[in-house]
This record gives structure tokens, sequence and C-alpha cells, in this order.
């Protein structure tokens, strides 16, 4: 459900703001310049919010809060004054006919959005279609970890990615942190002194900006208890200790939702490169199998003809290998892709102790795949 | 009832000083820096000092106090102001019009008088704003009526010069 805010103020250039407060979330801003229109908008349309000023011609905020409220089909809708009109008297007078917070000009756009945030849920808009973000895009991840062995480890591991890795001790440092920046991803250390990594936990939720930022628990592998808490309260993901910083990468592309492919996938002129890494695990494979068709179908729709396969990397073959490697090679011939493998002398041999991969040929080198792609016809050029 | 006269010209200054700061400071995420004050009995023939076209906000306050402020701006920093609270790039606030500006400097006007009128409230005089009009132009004077206090307050913000004309009505 998109929800409506109806802004009712006079002033142009305020609605504007206005607009430009919530242009990132997804919600509707209808406007009013005056109470009478305010009312009737409001009747009509049945907003979620109402932002009301008051110092209006024809009928001012004053007016229309009183027969807002002495409206039956009306009343319910909550209310916050945005207004130049303060003073305590006039608070609390305003106050009184019933509203939910009160807000005096002049007034930042965060403190607004944050205020109507606490009355409906806002959520980031997402923008239509866009390309999803990838693995080589930058992105701030915070650590709130007290130990800062643990804060070296993680930027050291996973200094060859594009991640900003900011650490800070305190809850306090993230919680001005969070406030000057929005990080992409928060890991907490579960181990913080008197559950602060709880109560970091919670502000994080209840801020509007940071409400979706997936938050990781860090915590040693025995701490049972505190696993637990952190599944129950809804953290994303736990880390334990130590620390396995290919899992940890591995779960941060996920929480991100960051697209991964071209850690396997890429073009090189009119080749079609399909590469696994050294490690090339379970998660691996499920991570290359979920791109593995569309990546090639959308290669040979490109125009490519060619597929080089590079596995000179991989330091053992096994079952789950061996399938991926199958099932990259029949999407190959269905696609009428010619294809070549590279390897190494560990993999060769290997290959040869497998009744189904003992045919398999491999190439020393991409370039030496590619100059026997270019010269053969066949859909197979290695095997 | 509390009168004007309780108020002493420390407190005024002091009380529009607080509310320009924090408007230009929220609004428009700069530093206003107090420049000068003057009456207007003491203040040469063109007490505002700013040179050519001006676009100029006031908006009143009444009530257990009655007055009002003039807040000068020269055109450009005008748009300028206008740009940056609207987030529109030059181009688009030509293309939009003198309208979206003087409409801006209202707002802008009627958050600093109530930011000025509010502490006020709060010392005890209960008053009431009204709404912004605009005026423009280049060359003119406004001349309070003899029966009002005047006070002139000068503001740099950056390169650029943001005068508060405070006009009082004095009790009967």
């Amino acid at each position: 459900m998109r929800y409506k805010i109806l802004t009712v103020d006079d002033s142009k250039t305020v609605r504007i703001i206005v607009k430009k407060a919530f242009k990132t979330y997804d919600c509707e801003i209808i406007e009013a310049s005056n109470g009478v229109e305010g009312l009737a908008t409001a009747a009509k349309e049945a907003p979620d919010v109402i932002l009301l000023d008051v110092t209006m011609p024809v009928m001012d905020g004053v007016e229309m809060l009183t027969k807002l409220k002495s409206d039956p089909a009306l009343k319910a809708i909550p209310v916050i004054m945005l207004t130049a009109e303060g003073g305590r008297d006039n608070v609390l007078k305003i106050a009184k006919i019933g509203v939910r917070d009160y807000m005096v000009k002049p007034f930042r756009e965060e403190v607004l959005v944050e205020k109507v945030g606490r009355i409906i849920d806002l959520k980031p808009l997402s923008e239509g279609p866009v390309k999803a973000k990838s693995i080589l895009d930058a992105a701030s991840i915070l650590i709130v970890e007290d130990k800062p062995a643990i804060v070296q480890q993680i930027q050291d591991g996973l200094k060859h990615t594009p991640w900003k890795i900011h650490g800070v001790n305190t809850t306090g440092e993230a919680i001005d942190f969070c406030s000057r920046g929005q990080p992409d991803l928060v890991v907490i250390s579960l181990t913080l002194p008197e559950e602060a990594a709880f109560t970091l936990f919670r502000l994080i939720r209840t801020n509007v900006k940071t409400k979706y930022t997936p938050i990781f628990g860090l915590v040693v592998k025995t701490e049972m208890q505190a696993q637990q808490q952190a599944q129950q309260v809804g953290f994303t993901s736990i880390i334990t200790k130590p620390i396995d910083i290919a899992e940890l990468e591995s779960k941060i592309s996920k929480a991100m939702n960051l697209d991964t492919s071209q850690r396997y996938f890429s073009i090189d002129k009119d080749i079609f490169l399909m590469r696994l890494p050294e490690v090339t695990n379970q998660l691996v494979v499920n991570e290359v199998l979920g791109y593995l068709k569309p990546k090639m179908s959308e290669a040979v729709d490109g125009g490519l003809c060619r597929a080089v396969i590079d596995l000179h990397e991989v330091k053992r073959l096994d079952m789950v290998v061996i399938k991926l490697l199958f099932q990259a090679m029949q999407h190959c011939r269905e696609l009428a892709l010619q294809f070549a493998l590279v390897g190494n002398a560990q993999l060769v041999s290997e290959c040869k102790g497998f009744e189904d991969t003992k045919g398999w040929q491999f190439f020393d080198s991409v370039e030496e795949a590619k100059a026997s792609l270019s010269r053969s016809t066949p859909v197979a050029a290695g095997v | 009832m509390p009168t004007i006269e309780r108020i002493s010209e420390v407190v005024f200054r002091e009380t529009i000083n607080r509310a320009v700061q924090d408007v230009v400071k929220t609004m428009l995420n700069q530093n206003a820096v107090f420049h000068s004050e003057s009456e207007a009995a003491h203040t040469s023939s063109s007490p505002i000092e700013i040179e050519g076209q001006q676009v100029v906000g006031t908006v009143g306050f009444i009530g257990d106090i009655n007055g009002l402020i003039y807040l000068y701006l020269g055109s450009e920093f005008a748009a300028l102001s206008a740009s940056h609270l609207l987030g529109m790039t030059r181009e688009e606030l030509d293309e939009a019009g003198d309208e979206v500006v003087n409409d801006a400097i209202g707002e802008l006007t009627n958050m600093t008088v109530g930011a000025f009128k509010n502490q006020l409230c709060d010392r005890g005089f209960a008053c009431k704003l009204t709404i912004p009009s605009i005026l423009r132009g280049s060359n003119f004077s406004i001349e309070p009526i003899s029966s009002a206090i005047r006070r002139i307050y000068r503001f740099d913000i950056g390169n650029h010069r943001l005068v508060a004309d405070l006009l009082m009505k004095i009790e009967d």
C-alpha cells in the first residue's frame, strides 16, 4: 500500500520542501494551500498523515484541525503541525485539540521524515528496474566492535573488495556514524557490554533511514544464547568467530542483494568467459548456477558464439564442481556456443580418474583456448 | 500585561540574532554573522546598505506586542537562497520565475519572524503571525510612523548581506 501524506500550507515553498524530503520514500504527497482545501482533500483522499500549517488565508490550521477532529470520518487521521507558530502557550493550546506531533519552523527535512516515519512505515523507494548494485560498486560497512584486532581482521580480509570498512568501538559512535551517513550494512559485536548490541539494533531499526539496513551479529561460535537472542530479535545474519572471511563476504553480498556475477562471468572481446575460483565450494557453485543460464543466454543474444570455461585456479575437482561443469557444457550445446576448457596439471590428472571426465581436454591458458576456438567449428572445441 | 518598554535593546538584538542564525543555519546551511545595528534616528539616509535590486519579505506579529519585520536581501542572494531551499538549479529557478523566489523569501521571512516572536511569546508577550508579503525594487526606503520604534540589524552570510528591519508599535 502506498502511503499518502497531505501537506496543508499556503507556502508553495514549504510544499516543495516536503515533496523533496519524501522523494526517496515510497509515498504520495498531496497538497492543499489552506484549511478549506485541506478538509476537502482529506475527505477525498483519506491521507495517512496530515502536515498542517497554522497561519493560512481562507481557513487557518487551528480551525481546520478543530473541524477535522470533530468529523467522525476524519478524526483518526494523525496530524503533525508544521508551523512557524511556536511559543509554549500556543503549542499547548493547539496540542490539546489533538495532534500527534508539533514541529516549529525552521525545520530539517530529515527530522520531518523521522517524525512521519514514527506514524507510517515509510519504505525507501525502489526506483523501478534499476541496474542491481554489483560487487564492483562501492559500499559502506560499519563494524561495531570493541576489539580492534577483529576490525583489522575484517578490513584486511575484505581489502580486495571496493567496500569501505569503518570500525567503531561504541554504540554512541555507531549512532553518530549512522546520523552522518547511511551505512549499507552494519556488523555488531553481540558481546558489547550491557547488551548494547541489542539496544543499538533497536535504535537502527527505529530510524527511518536505516530500518531496512542489513544488520549482522558477530559472536564466538560457542555463544549459543547470544546467537539465539539475535536471531529472535531479527538480526539479518550471524557471523561467528573465528571469522571465515569468504563466508562473511558471501553473506554480505547476499544481504546487500549484490550482483556477484562479475566474479565468474565476463566478456573478452568476442569470447564469453566463465571462471571458477580457487575454492569452488557448494556456496560458490550455488551462486554460479544462479547466473549460469541467464548469463549464457545474454551472451548469445548479444551475438557471441564462443566460450572459454577457465578452471586454471581450481585446486580440487569434486562431484559438486563436476556437476556444475556438466551443466555449463550442456547449456553451451543447447545454445550452440562453442566452448573450450582451461585447466591445470592437478585438474587434468584428477579428471583422468573419473569415467565421465576422463575424455575432457584442457588448454593451458585462456589464450590457447581462444586460439583453438577460432580454428575449430564444432560446438565443443576441447571435449 | 507586560509592556514593550520592559524589553531592553539587548534582548531585541539577541532575539533577532538567534532567529536569523537559526533559520539561516537550518534552511540554508550557512552561518549568519551579526554585523551591525542601528536605530532609525541615527542612521544614514540609506540604512539598509544593500545596493541594486532587492527582494524584501515582510511578516507582522499581533497580540500583546505588535510590529513587523522586513527582511532585505539583494536579488542575487534571494535567488541563491530560493535555489538552495527548493533544491532547484539556477536554470530551473529562472524558468520558474520571480514568483517562486518571492514565495521562498516570504517563507524565510515567516520562519525568521516566527522564531523571533516565539521567543517573545515565551517571555509573556503572546502574539500571532500575519501572512507574509513581498516587495521588489531598488532605491526605495520605508519610513515608519512616528509612534513606532525602529531598529535595523545587519548580518553577513558568506559574501552577502541580509538586513532585518524591526518596527514595533509603542503602547498607547
